[in-house]
């Protein structure tokens, strides 16, 4: 039997159909259908300026957000041979891991929720609020940040912001640890994930996954390695685990949130003097460059003719993630409450999943699975 | 008299839906953020569903997408009566940035199907989408109610 789940469903917070194909409770093979959201952005940023661009790129996912924004800065800073002066390079990394920050609560939030556990879910989402409310006071806005321009970040920053940031992570800090010993030695939610959901590391590289699903199962890449900042200037650890499974995946980015903290400190305390923003003049070009956003590996691929982008492909982590997701994580589990709670574990972010079209030759969109447009 | 009662069961339990037809989730994560303790949105008898065969108050984020013209109409008339449908955002009211050459948006939303309230905002704050929907709602909602009878 086919049990269809979505698009607009209790267990889902974003618009995408499931199809679980199903024998008795167990669930065999499941498939995904995309296409609920997709606005056609690369097509509007063609031909713009990067003024525009960089607002685009900022609503191509709202929880992941701020990465795309760097990203899209870092790419057209590496065509027109921009370097961008330290302070602002420290100020990006704060901004990206209090939205790493962030994120990852969302991320286990939801899956606590998808498992019908309301305590945790409740804990887990007012830590969140703080680090929310540290965004708000860097950049201040609380989603949607707007807060890198090509050639540095829009505005700086000093004591009046950094002291309630640190004030607000330490709040964090207190609560997290019990957060986390509820969710990793209570053994009512251990049953529920252990082992549930598995995939390989073999099955995670063919699968692309990406980011801390694809650490959860010994994948060893995070682009934060090989960054020019992180590389320079800071220390931190690529957390990785074996399991593989929702257990895993839940645990890697609990355990991400500390290393996040850690960095924040760190840029706060070696916070160089200077400008935050160099004035930059965009040539032609074309680069390449890839990020770590909560999720996983951002790639912007940007091709300028004079201060007009000519091309730009967009590439996000949620794709392979949730590619992998249906072909590996929800084979063979057991219930099909499992596979909503396994879904869920992927941190699917439909928003960055869809901008992929092909029109047909009557010039009707459809919208194809990723692996069949390459 | 019983439309009195009436009355009072229908503005103090709100059911909230959030259909998301095509934006960047900024909203929606605004929506989720709003169960937290901070904001607490079930103190003020507001639940959210996500299932639209139970909801009151149908919360639209996102410009209509392609795949959204016809199916926006159907979720509305799952909801059942006494209904109504709030726009959080931008996008459902203007399109915002994607309403340009080459994104394939139709919005407004209003156009699909009636929307008793907007929120502006790129997303707006937790706090203004629990203002506006404890602003109109429950008032919204019971004058539909008599207007159904």
């Amino acid at each position: 039997m086919i049990v269809p789940i979505g698009p607009i469903h209790p267990a889902l917070k974003e618009p995408i159909r499931l199809k679980l194909q199903t024998e008795g409770e167990r669930v065999v093979k499941a498939e995904i259908e995309y296409g609920y959201v997709h606005r056609g952005i690369e097509k509007i940023i063609e031909g713009k300026t990067w003024q525009k661009g960089i607002y685009l790129s900022e609503r191509v996912c709202g929880i992941c957000s701020y990465e795309h924004t760097q990203t899209f800065a870092e790419t057209i800073e590496a065509i027109s041979d921009v370097d961008v002066p330290p302070r602002a390079q420290f100020l990006r990394v704060i901004a990206n891991e209090l939205d790493r920050i962030q994120s990852h609560l969302l991320a286990n939030s939801t899956f606590f929720k998808s498992m019908d556990h309301e305590t945790l879910f409740m804990h887990v989402l007012e830590l969140r609020e703080y680090a929310m409310d540290s965004i708000e006071l860097l950049t201040g806005n609380r989603v949607n940040m707007g807060w890198n321009v090509v050639g540095g970040v829009k505005m700086d920053a000093d004591e009046r912001h950094f002291e309630p940031i640190l004030e607000n992570l330490k709040k964090i800090e207190e609560r997290f640890e019990i957060v986390r010993s509820l969710f990793a030695e209570g053994p009512a939610l251990a049953l529920r994930c252990k082992g549930i959901g598995y995939m390989s590391k073999k099955e995670a590289i063919k699968g692309r996954a990406v980011g801390p699903i694809g650490r959860a199962s010994d994948v060893k890449e995070d682009y934060r390695v090989g960054h020019y900042t992180y590389d320079d200037y800071f220390d931190f650890k690529v957390i990785r685990r074996t399991e593989g499974d929702n257990y895993a995946r839940t645990l890697t980015r609990f355990d991400e949130i500390p290393e996040s903290i850690s960095l924040v400190r760190q840029a706060i305390e070696n916070m160089p003097d200077g400008e935050v923003r160099t004035p930059a003049e965009i040539k032609s070009g074309y680069a390449m460059r890839r990020n770590e956003a909560p999720r996983g590996e951002v790639t912007y691929m940007i091709e300028t003719n004079g201060n007009l982008i000519k091309n730009i492909s967009i590439r996000t982590p949620s794709i392979p993630n949730m590619d992998s997701c249906a072909k590996y994580m929800i084979r063979d589990v057991p219930t099909v409450a499992d596979a909503v709670s396994t879904y869920a574990s992927c941190d699917p972010c439909v928003a960055c999943a869809e901008r992929v079209a092909i029109t047909d030759e009557a010039g009707k969109t459809i919208v194809k699975r990723w692996d069949e447009v390459i | 008299m019983l439309d009195a009662i009436k009355d009072v069961v229908r503005k103090s339990s709100i059911h909230v839906c959030i259909v998301n037809c095509g934006g960047c989730n900024g909203c929606d994560v605004e929506c989720v953020a709003l169960l937290s303790p901070r904001y607490d949105l079930e103190q003020f008898g507001i639940y959210v569903h996500n299932n639209p065969r139970e909801a009151d108050v149908l919360l639209l984020t996102g410009a209509v997408t392609e795949q959204w013209k016809d199916n926006l109409k159907r979720i509305y008339d799952k909801a059942p009566e006494p209904k109504i449908a709030v726009a959080v955002g931008n996008c459902p009211i203007s399109g915002d940035v994607f309403a340009q050459e080459g994104g394939h948006v139709n919005a407004p939303a209003s156009n699909f199907i009636p929307v008793a309230a907007e929120i502006p905002g790129c997303p707006p704050r937790p706090n203004e989408i629990l203002e506006a929907i404890l602003a109109v709602g429950p008032q919204a909602i019971a004058d539909r109610g008599r207007e159904q009878k």
